[in-house]
């Protein structure tokens, strides 16, 4: 795992080449542009019913030209499934993850890529190892300790659990991305006096920016979509995210008659767009990001 | 590298004082994540290991009273043809949707993207969001999403061959596995495209004009220049998504549970039922520790065959 | 460095004993009795059931009240889950195993002895001997519907049985005729489903519960029924029964049910299937016959009475030679004072508000169940509900699942012996050697015998 050395941190500060435009052949034109569209035609179906189904006013699991259109479906979930708390502890959540996840794991990214240890190849192997453990073998124990150490029906228990689950590949990435900063920035600000937190904190963080971003987005991305663990630690209703509220609405029928699609449907749209409005606010970010990280490795 | 110094390499006798003060700092940076890990897998982990030698319970006369049963879960798990099965959905689904699909999707739409940008193409733009759009959705909406498309009676899929003539097609009861492998598919292409697109732009272009000056055309310059140097990351997404889906469970679960029968009951989702729906705790466990292991092998030949090449 | 060290071996250590005391349990768990200290009745009584179609909950809130009314140092905790009794029961087994427990808890009857044999559920031999209705209103018949190795574990109010459903109209239309009243054996019932799949286009001719999706359904509405209809049974002088004639009979019911296509392949991939095709049957009309749990009519007639009435019928299901058609019974969900519970007595208290002659009765008509108590059979709405009349009278024709702490892991063995058939897998014969085989595995090799 060899660091590929100031050559690639130099590469990616600098913008990509700018390729000659050249001009492709008609055919090339119409057969990459049927391309595209069979693309988006096959990656955007499945959402065709997701938005339908939210409008309908008699929505079926099905995908179907919507009868009645209707706003209805949104102003029930708020009104009478609390939707509204269940999506602002999926906010609060998240966002708390986010911050804890890119402070820890740039920490431990920094540290384990800055320190001399025989072994360490190793460790960074056994931590990206970590990740694959199956939930169902968690379940248990992670449902007894939660409940030890009061954690159980928490932000705090919730904002801890979704961070543990990030972490193993993030510190991976970010280990990747540290060993491509050459030690020389750091070493130039001890040098001139600074402390190595400042040198930290100065110099290196700003080249690992992209970095960073990668993090952040894909914990955001993580935790608001987590659901597994939730349903170990919550069971009080106020304190749902939305994903439980959706697994148990799905999973669960109203009485006597099956799930409200309309209803799963309207959340499932409101749930949607916050998560994809951060991720394109940090896409570039986030590509750049994700190749740096793992050129190091 | 040791900071001042020259290019000497890591100690490799037992570090003195001096330069444990040194790596101090770095040893508190790893601090948290480490506590975070230790109490969220390593101890979890742990536990299950042990748990998967007893026969303990949620329920019934073993969750009072569980016994230490030494390997007889692991025995019985490879006498138990239905494991053999469930070994052989896993490879299938793996090698269906990870390496076929998701890998190979994700290198061609990260090609066709990129020759798009060096075209000028915008279109390409709206294929690229589609395809991000899918992998960011939260993993219970994308799961019900496919459940509509692939209902027998009216769901999209169906609908759509209705209109092009042609009968319905019962995707999750006659073709369980084709259905899960092509909604994991969907799902999980944009990872293995972000990254090979991020790959194919940092590739220097000079390699290319120096192929075409000595008169390569545009498919050998593909598969001499192009494939090689994507090799790295190559193998590095093929490993990350052969492990995450070897995990893969919420998505099975919410469009065949396993299948009709066990026709897609995977390795994850066989641990959970084992463990949640017999409430066997050992033996989901144990379960649960043979799939660590299998992850095991996956990596240490990817570290051979990474530690060769470099 | 130290500090960190420290900091993480210890919590390493907290996690392993916390754990450890958790999951092991209390193995000195004081045996029967209940009912030590007659001291003052007070403190909080935590009350944890599931319950979907929304009928419960006034009731338990009013059975609160009383309890608040009657003892003014109780408080009431209740935390009604609303999720499905499958999802329920895990988390609560999760809690209960982490020692987080509810003084009162709300599942199935069948569940006793897998609860009694794990220590989790208290018996109230000691409390019944001081309430007098136990004696004065409850059968003998559903006191051992809750009898486990000699003690009484839960209290019942609604029971369960079960009826072949079948839709009027669909009958009909396929030629069966609009007057048809049941199916004179198993085989027929086929037949029937055969003539409204060639003459009826777009109505499902049965619904065959196969396979883990269907749950315990697979067992108690469609296996079960089926293997005492071909003269087996599941146990015999307290073993258990696995490959025999009758069994091989059942499995290849299924495997000419899925292979002619009488029953939907759905029903083994779709997560709770009983409820799209309960409300196929009584609502839509788009299913023609269903043996399904009684109760499931009330949430027809809360629809649209005449219309159910109207369209519905129902019939006891038919033994394969044609002898006298029976039912399957069962104690229906119950009531259950926890072991570990801090508060047993006040526990029991809750356990006896709820349990009056007027709950029992007003909930049973709304969410129609035959009632575990005469008074409240005999309360005026009651008897004058024919299909209420017809319930109760049905059990006398009801038979019963052995209560056994192992009918959990049978189900598991008979949910996957029927998806090999209904999958087409295995042939039935196949099927049934591997049935015995994971019978042995689950239930233990002494225990199973073969006919």
């Amino acid at each position: 795992m060899t660091a590929v050395g100031p050559q690639a941190a130099v590469q990616v500060d600098i913008p990509p080449p700018i390729r000659p435009r050249e001009r492709g052949t008609p055919l090339e034109w119409a057969l990459m542009h049927l391309a595209f569209v069979a693309i988006a035609a096959f990656f955007l179906a499945p959402f065709v019913w997701l938005f339908a189904a939210a409008f309908d006013a008699e929505a079926t699991a099905y995908i179907r030209v919507p009868g009645r259109l209707t706003l209805d479906n949104f102003t029930y979930i708020f009104r009478e499934l609390a939707f509204a708390k269940a999506l602002a502890n999926s906010a609060i959540v998240a966002g708390a993850t986010t911050l804890l996840v890119v402070l820890t794991v740039t920490l431990a990214g920094y540290g384990l890529s800055r320190l001399e240890l025989r072994r360490k190849g190793w460790i960074t192997f056994a931590v990206l190892l970590l990740q694959t453990m199956p939930l169902s073998a968690t379940m248990v124990p992670i449902y007894g300790l939660a409940r030890l150490l009061g954690l159980r029906n928490s932000y705090l228990g919730l904002i801890l659990i979704h961070a543990a689950i990030e972490l193993p590949f993030l510190v991976w990435l970010m280990k990747g991305f540290f060993d491509s900063v050459p030690r020389q920035l750091e070493e130039a600000a001890w040098l001139d006096g600074r402390s190595k937190l400042r040198a930290l904190f100065e110099i290196v963080l700003p080249v690992a920016r992209p970095g960073i971003a990668v993090a952040a987005g894909l914990s955001f991305i993580s935790a608001w979509a987590e659901v597994l663990m939730v349903i170990i630690l919550v069971d009080k209703q106020d304190m749902k995210t939305v994903p439980l509220a959706f697994y148990e609405t799905f999973r669960t029928a109203g009485g006597y008659v099956e799930v409200q699609y309309g209803l799963v449907a309207a959340m499932g749209v409101l749930y949607l767009l916050p998560v994809m409005a951060v991720f394109f606010a940090t896409r570039r970010l986030m590509v750049r990001g994700l190749v740096s990280g793992t050129k190091g490795l | 590298m040791i900071p001042g110094g020259g290019g000497a390499a890591a100690p490799a006798r037992p570090v003195p004082r001096d330069a444990l003060r040194r790596q101090a700092p770095y040893l508190f940076g790893l601090a948290p994540a480490a506590i975070l890990l230790a109490a969220f897998f390593v101890g979890p982990a742990l536990w299950a290991a042990y748990a998967s030698l007893t026969n303990t319970a949620l329920v019934g006369i073993d969750a009072a009273r569980p016994r230490f049963v030494g390997l007889a879960n692991y025995e019985r798990l490879l006498g138990d043809p239905d494991f053999a099965n469930v070994i052989r959905n896993s490879v299938v689904f793996v090698v269906g949707s990870a390496v076929i699909g998701q890998f190979v999707l994700g290198l061609s739409l990260a090609l066709l993207i990129d020759h798009a940008e060096r075209r000028g193409y915008r279109l390409a733009t709206l294929a690229y969001a589609a395809v991000l759009l899918a992998w960011v959705n939260p993993t219970v909406i994308a799961g019900f999403l496919w459940v509509a498309m692939f209902d027998f009676y009216n769901g999209s899929l169906n609908t759509g061959l209705a209109l092009a003539g042609t009968g319905p097609v019962d995707w999750l009861g006659q073709f369980p596995m084709l259905s899960v492998v092509i909604a994991n598919t969907w799902r999980g292409a944009a990872f293995t495209m972000l990254i090979f697109l991020g790959a194919l732009k940092t590739i220097p272009s000079d390699i290319y004009e120096a192929a075409r000056v000595d008169g390569a055309n545009a498919w050998r310059r593909f598969w001499d220049h192009t494939l090689p140097s994507l090799r790295p990351i190559g193998a590095l997404a093929l490993l990350s998504i052969t492990m995450s889906t070897f995990g893969t469970f919420i998505l099975i679960q919410t469009l065949t549970n396993g299948g009709p029968g066990t026709q897609t009951e995977v390795i994850a989702l066989y641990a959970f039922h084992e463990a949640f729906r017999s409430y066997a705790i050992g033996y989901g466990s144990a379960i649960a520790v043979v799939m660590l292991l299998i992850n095991f092998a996956f990596a240490i030949v990817y570290l051979r065959w990474s530690r060769a090449r470099a | 460095m130290t500090r960190t060290i420290d900091r993480r071996t210890f919590l390493k250590a907290a996690a392993a004993t916390g754990i450890v005391v958790a999951c092991g349990g209390d193995q000195g768990a004081p045996a029967g009795g209940g009912g030590t200290a007659k001291g003052t009745i007070s403190g909080t009584v935590t009350v944890s059931y599931a319950d979907e179609a929304g009928l419960k909950p006034k009731y338990v809130q009013l059975a609160a009240d009383g309890l608040r009314a009657k003892y003014s140092g109780v408080d009431v905790k209740i935390d009604h889950q609303k999720i499905g009794s499958g999802d329920f029961y895990t988390k609560l087994l999760l809690a209960l195993n982490a020692g987080d427990v509810p003084d009162v808890i709300h599942v199935g009857g069948d569940k006793i002895g897998e609860l009694a044999d794990a220590g989790h559920i208290e018996p109230l031999d000691g409390y019944l001997k001081q309430w007098e209705d136990w004696s004065k209103v409850y059968p003998d018949a559903v006191k051992s519907g809750v009898t486990y190795q000699g003690k009484v574990w839960a209290i019942p109010y609604g029971l369960d049985t079960r009826f072949l459903f079948y839709r009027k109209d669909v009958l009909d239309k396929a030629g069966v005729g609009a007057t048809w009243t049941g199916p004179k054996n198993v085989d027929d019932i086929l037949e029937v489903a055969k003539a409204v799949k060639s003459k009826v286009a777009g109505v499902i001719p049965y619904a065959l519960y196969a396979g883990p999706a269907g749950d315990s359904g697979t067992a108690n509405h469609a296996f079960i029924p089926l293997l005492w209809a071909y003269g087996g049974d599941l146990q015999k002088d307290g073993k258990w029964i696995g490959d025999s004639p009758a069994l091989r009979k059942v499995l290849d019911y299924y495997g000419r049910t899925y292979r002619q296509d009488l029953s939907p392949k759905e029903i083994l991939t779709t997560a709770k299937p009983w409820t799209a095709m309960r409300e196929k049957l009584g609502l839509k009309g788009e299913l023609a016959l269903l043996f399904e749990g009684a109760w499931n009519y009330g949430g027809w007639v809360t629809k649209d009475k005449a219309a159910t009435e109207r369209n519905v019928g129902y019939a006891l299901f038919p033994t394969a030679t044609g002898g006298p058609s029976f039912t399957i019974g069962g104690p229906g969900t119950a009531w259950y004072v926890t072991a570990k519970s801090k508060n047993k007595d006040a526990a029991w208290e809750f356990v006896k508000a709820f349990n009056t002659k007027e709950i029992v009765a007003k909930l049973n008509i709304e969410d129609p169940h035959p009632v575990a108590r005469t008074d409240s059979a005999e309360v005026a709405e009651f008897k004058a509900d024919k299909y209420l009349v017809d319930s109760t009278e049905s059990l006398k024709k009801a038979r019963f699942a052995p209560p056994d702490a192992n009918f959990g892991k049978v189900i598991g063995v008979i949910q996957k012996a029927t998806a090999r058939v209904a999958t087409g897998e295995m042939s039935a014969d196949d099927a049934a050697k591997r049935y015995t085989d994971e019978l042995r595995q689950a239930v233990g090799a002494d225990k199973v015998i073969t006919q």
